[in-house]
């Protein structure tokens, strides 16, 4: 699961002392520090490399991309500070910012842009090389300007620069070295307005201030700790007792979330995650029956409380998904037909369906409380409309090896879908994706020429009326042949002190707003 | 001479059982479902062919099972435990790592139960049939009852939440940069919990054992004799008693020392500390297969080297043991 | 013989009392499920209901509005199961294993002691885990791997009891009498060496019971079964706002626990020929 957090250390709580001086006064006299939690462990800072939440939570606010994203995706200047498009919408230049510096002071210019994506993002970030393949080349004008000439239109182009998508790394110490094993990975070295100072393994991570940034005024925390704490709980009781100021999405248990940002001091926001759009479903395997027959699909679709399951396994911080698009990416609609949970329709059309009665394997999440109930009110759900399911049991690395394989009947699962449905939408529903391998590509094994055709013709367009229109009609075709039974949207909350100010200042959150936050 | 000569013999065949544990651990755990590869490329939220296969390559696992296996074996024989690509660091360096925590954890919690369970239990015996021996049985036997991982929920609950009186998680405070003294004491007070909790745990063991093997023997003719022969009361249950009846502690003990040092999962989950047994399971939820095994060794050989020691201090307190 | 055990077993009111509870529970085991009003997966009432908040479920709901008391019932079950089966299992490895190991010595004894060091070397809870995980949690899985984790210390305890005896003069009686190996090691120093063994065996189907409810704990129990260690952790992570969701089942499980010991010791003074209970 990915997690987030910052909390101050609350020493006043345990009623230290050093030398006889209360730790609390101390405290105070360090007033810039932010503890957060951490959950799991990252493998890796090197964003360029590894690219899971916990190390983009950390590393986020270590490197940066040539743009930031609002609430509303809309891009802000960053290292960039303007770009024109051309009007064939092929070309793209960008100005870059004066006078930054890298971590270890030696400049950025647009060669470490053309060096970033071009060489060694190819070679290292799998989602950045989806997008690559649009790109025809990388040049710098001079060095402080690029500019990218694409192949032909690519629709969401203008959203690929986040820092977690195309992270800038530093020419000077990578080029001509093995990426995947130079030394520099375990110090990592950025832009952004923290930088690596520490990494004590099983503890916790330490952040310091960048105060060579080149934007000024803003980075106001003078430390930032990364705790790893394994179990909920005790994360939990972390927060409570003022251990660590910020909780991210998903480190603290949904209920705990709701008891704790009433404590006084505690807030809680839902914002941060307009990018990332999270959207889970229920895969069906298209490749044996009954998961075969549409009128199967919609009846499973009917079973599913959703209301019931945002309610009870999510204590409300989930919005029943409509769809196969977030409500927060671009050309979303719900423009679309409706399945109300209804059990009698879902056992009218299990009925038509030919279900023979069969048990079925359901393949749950094992990420967490929340997914665990989730499954179990699906179980449920499912077995008063007349369907039998067994549950498999997993840890992660099985959940991954079945879904890669195949090996299941109904699966859950969540994605992230990047803003846009060419980035992060079509890869779950056209043919081409269909591959072994990978659990978050095409795995229904769902095959629909004109859905493919849809979604080729979106990505390959540049005005966005007409992408509209091109992804009404795919949402349509897809709610109504029901590929995978859509479950709901996740607003992973963010638990955090209330004295803490602007903790999301962007559409990615946590990740690259923790240098920005104020102390009141 | 013939103690050395038995003690060589046993610490050779004790090298290869090492082995053959690391080639059957290898094996074993290369049957999960899922490798590291799946897990890093599921995580990562997208991938590709590419992207798997150069991971593959990294971590060695494009080779086949045989070459993999003879690589590691080699490995071992001249000490290194392989490379954690998953968290980018040698084995060994996170093993060692980890090791002065857990020893400090396992040391404190061992020698809290020992010392525990040995008065409650010689005391109980002292008192069979009386009050202070049922309640001795009762607290020994409430606290081996109880589900370990639930008793370290409640003593977070009632000393950190309610209390606010220790901390629940965690070697030391982050953040307070102490030193000297004041590390030590903040140390301590993070050790407080968690030792206290697993030596309560396993006191109930030794308290048993030793309350059972001390009324065994205090019904022995030698007993008999000691009393017959007048010596004090308080004597015959030191040296006579206690000595012959803590053998059977004395093997209890030797296997859960060797055992503990990588067995204390539960403890450092819920407590957040950072030991072995946590690394361990980590690691296998990873399947970050090198590490995983190094632990796996590195656990084996503590348990091998304390039978030994055990083993060695059996024949030395029993000499009707005949090592032939 | 059999009256002189009955005898001095009841003089142990703990272990009665551990006898009652512990026949308490077989029996709602049994016939639980045939006489609770709901099946202990069905969300039959509303979550977070408090014990005896009067809607017919006397010790509340958990988290998902299933009823709690059917819950422990249909626990009971699966746990003593589970419990039994596997110890049963682990003994016939490891006094196997050790009373070979401990009468014969020598090349047979080392042997099997190095096997036996194998499996002890890995950590109990770790194997566990990993056996569990590549076998698919289920029922059986979890059986075989608790068991095939607890044989050692079985065997070893019985090898050590056996290397002792072995030296006594009544089994250099009996081999002089010219009785068969197996006909020694089972009627002659196996039931002098049972009093251990049967202390322990108590232990260890509380030790499987605590094993499962930790692998339960940890996420690696049978999702189709409703275990207490199952219970308990569903409930770890409301323990403040619902304390009623982790103490009955885990109150179950010490109760359970505590009556296996009780009767093992009451076991042990039955079987134990001169530990007088009173000592006086």
């Amino acid at each position: 699961m990915k997690r987030r957090n910052l909390l101050q250390a609350g020493s006043a709580a345990l009623g230290l002392s050093i030398a006889g001086v209360p730790l609390h006064s101390l405290a105070q006299a360090r007033k810039g520090v932010v503890n957060v939690l951490v959950q799991p462990e990252p493998p890796g800072l090197m964003m360029g490399i590894v690219q899971n939440g916990p190390t983009q939570l950390i590393a986020g606010n270590i490197y940066e991309g040539l743009l930031r994203y609002n609430d509303k995706l809309e891009p802000q200047p960053q290292l960039a500070t303007s770009w024109t498009v051309s009007p064939d919408s092929k070309t793209y230049v960008f100005k870059l910012k004066r006078n930054v510096k890298w971590h270890d002071g030696k400049p950025f210019t647009a060669d470490d842009v053309v060096f970033s994506c071009d060489v060694f993002l190819r070679k290292t970030h799998a989602r950045f090389r989806a997008s690559l393949v649009h790109v025809e080349s990388v040049k710098a004008l001079d060095p402080l300007t690029v500019e990218f000439k694409l192949k032909q239109p690519f629709g969401p182009f203008m959203g690929i620069f986040e820092n977690g998508t195309m992270p800038m790394v530093p020419r000077h110490v990578y080029e001509g070295t093995d990426f995947l094993n130079n030394p520099a990975n375990a110090t990592p070295i950025g832009t952004g307005p923290l930088k690596f100072k520490e990494w004590v393994k099983g503890s916790y991570i330490h952040l310091v201030a960048n105060e060579n940034y080149h934007q000024a005024g803003v980075v106001n925390v003078e430390s930032v700790y990364f705790h790893v704490i394994p179990d909920a709980a005790a994360r939990a009781a972390a927060f409570e007792s003022g251990k660590v100021d910020i909780a991210p999405g998903g480190t603290v248990e949904y209920f705990d979330v709701d008891r704790l940002a009433k404590l006084p001091g505690a807030a809680v926001t839902t914002k941060g995650w307009e990018f990332f759009s999270p959207h889970s479903w229920l895969w069906l395997n298209h490749r044996a029956a009954p998961m075969n027959n549409v009128k199967f699909r919609q009846a499973v679709w009917t079973a599913i409380d959703r209301e019931a399951i945002a309610k009870i396994a999510w204590y409300g911080f989930a919005k029943p998904a409509t769809g196969p698009f977030n409500s927060h990416i671009a050309f979303a609609s719900d423009n679309v037909a409706k399945y109300p949970r209804d059990v009698d329709k879902a056992k009218k059309l299990l009925a038509e369906s030919g279900y023979k009665g069969e048990k079925l394997r359901l393949l749950p999440l094992p990420y967490g409380e929340s997914w665990q109930r989730q499954a179990e009110i699906v179980r449920q759900n499912l077995a008063q409309a007349g369907i039998k399911i067994e549950m498999v049991a997993t840890d992660v690395a099985g959940w991954n090896q079945r879904c890669n394989e195949w090996d299941f009947d109904l699966a859950f699962t969540y994605v992230y879908q990047y803003g846009d449905p060419a980035l992060g939408v079509g890869r779950n529903y056209t043919s081409e994706n269909i591959a072994k391998g990978s659990p978050y590509n095409n795995v229904a094994g769902y095959v629909n020429p004109k859905v493919d055709q849809l979604f080729a013709a979106g990505a390959r367009e540049g005005d966005p009326g007409k992408r509209r229109a091109i992804y009404l009609e795919a949402q349509k075709i897809l709610v109504d042949e029901v590929p995978v039974a859509w479950l709901h949207e996740i607003n992973f909350p963010t638990l955090y002190r209330s004295r803490i100010q602007s903790i999301v200042s962007s559409g990615i959150g946590l990740n690259d707003s923790l240098g920005r936050v104020k102390l009141a | 001479m013939k103690r050395l000569q038995y003690m060589s013999v046993r610490l050779l065949q004790g090298l290869a059982a090492l082995l053959v544990i690391a080639t059957a651990n290898f094996l074993l755990v290369r049957a999960a479902p899922g490798d590291p590869v799946s897990i890093m490329a599921g995580e990562a939220g997208a991938s590709d062919a590419q992207f798997v296969s150069q991971l593959r390559q990294q971590f060695g696992l494009d080779q086949p099972l045989p070459t993999q296996l003879a690589n590691y074996i080699g490995h071992i024989l001249r000490l290194d435990l392989g490379y954690s690509y998953r968290q980018q660091q040698p084995v060994t360096d996170l093993i060692l790592d980890r090791l002065p925590a857990t020893l400090l954890l396992t040391g404190t919690a061992f020698a809290l139960s020992l010392a525990l369970g040995i008065t409650l239990g010689a005391l109980a015996s002292r008192n069979a049939g009386r009050w202070v021996d049922s309640a001795v049985t009762v607290v020994a036997l409430v606290f081996y009852a109880t589900p370990l991982y639930w008793l370290a929920m409640m003593a977070v609950l009632l000393f950190t939440v309610q209390l606010d009186l220790l901390p629940a998680f965690g070697l030391f405070t982050v953040g307070a940069d102490l030193t000297g003294v004041d590390r030590v004491l903040d140390i301590s007070r993070h050790l407080v919990l968690p030792a206290g909790t697993l030596g309560l745990f396993y006191m109930a063991v030794y308290a048993r054992m030793t309350r059972a093997s001390m009324l065994e023997v205090a019904q022995m003719d030698f007993v008999k004799t000691a009393r017959a022969k007048g010596l004090a009361p308080g004597r015959i249950q030191s040296h006579h008693v206690l000595r012959n009846a803590l053998l059977p502690v004395v093997t209890l003990a030797g296997i859960q020392a060797g055992g503990m040092i990588g067995g204390a999962v539960l403890t450092e989950t819920v407590f957040a500390w950072p030991g072995i047994g946590r690394l361990m399971f980590d690691a296998l939820l990873q399947r970050d297969y090198n590490l995983l095994l190094g632990c796996f060794l590195f656990t084996a050989a503590m348990a091998v080297l304390f039978n030994l020691i055990t083993d060695l201090v059996y024949t030395l307190v029993d000499p009707r043991i005949d090592l032939g | 013989m059999k009256s002189r055990f009955c005898r001095r077993f009841c003089r142990n009111q703990g272990a009665v009392f551990g006898l009652l509870v512990l026949m308490l529970v077989a029996l709602a085991a049994a016939v639980g499920p045939f006489v609770a009003q709901y099946d202990a997966w069905d969300m039959a009432g509303v979550p977070f209901q408090a014990p005896m908040a009067g809607h017919g479920m006397p010790l509340g709901t958990d988290t998902m509005g299933r009823d709690i008391l059917s819950g422990l019932v249909a626990g009971g079950r699966v746990s003593l199961l589970i419990g039994v089966v596997s110890t049963v299992v682990s003994l016939l490895i490891g006094v196997g294993v050790g009373a070979v190991s401990g009468y014969f010595g020598g090349w047979i004894d080392a042997t099997l002691m190095r096997f036996t060091e194998l499996f002890q070397a890995i950590p109990s809870f770790a194997l566990a885990i990993v056996l569990v995980a590549i076998f698919q949690p289920s029922v059986q899985s979890i059986v075989a791997a608790i068991a095939v984790v607890s044989w050692p210390p079985v065997a070893r305890l019985v090898r050590s009891e056996f290397l002792t005896l072995r030296q006594r003069d009544f089994v250099a009686a009996a081999q002089l009498a010219g009785q068969s190996t197996p006909r020694i090691i089972l009627t002659q120093i196996l039931p002098n060496a049972a009093s251990p063994i049967v202390v322990m065996a108590s232990l260890m189907v509380a030790t499987a019971i605590l094993l499962e409810s930790s692998l339960s704990f940890m996420g690696l129990g049978d999702p189709n079964q409703m275990t207490w260690g199952y219970m308990i952790g569903s409930a770890r992570t409301v323990l403040r706002q619902a304390w009623w969701m982790a103490v009955f089942p885990g109150v179950a499980i010490l109760l359970t626990v505590l009556a296996l010991n009780l009767v093992g010791e009451g076991l042990n003074d039955g079987l134990n020929a001169r530990a007088d209970g009173s000592g006086k």
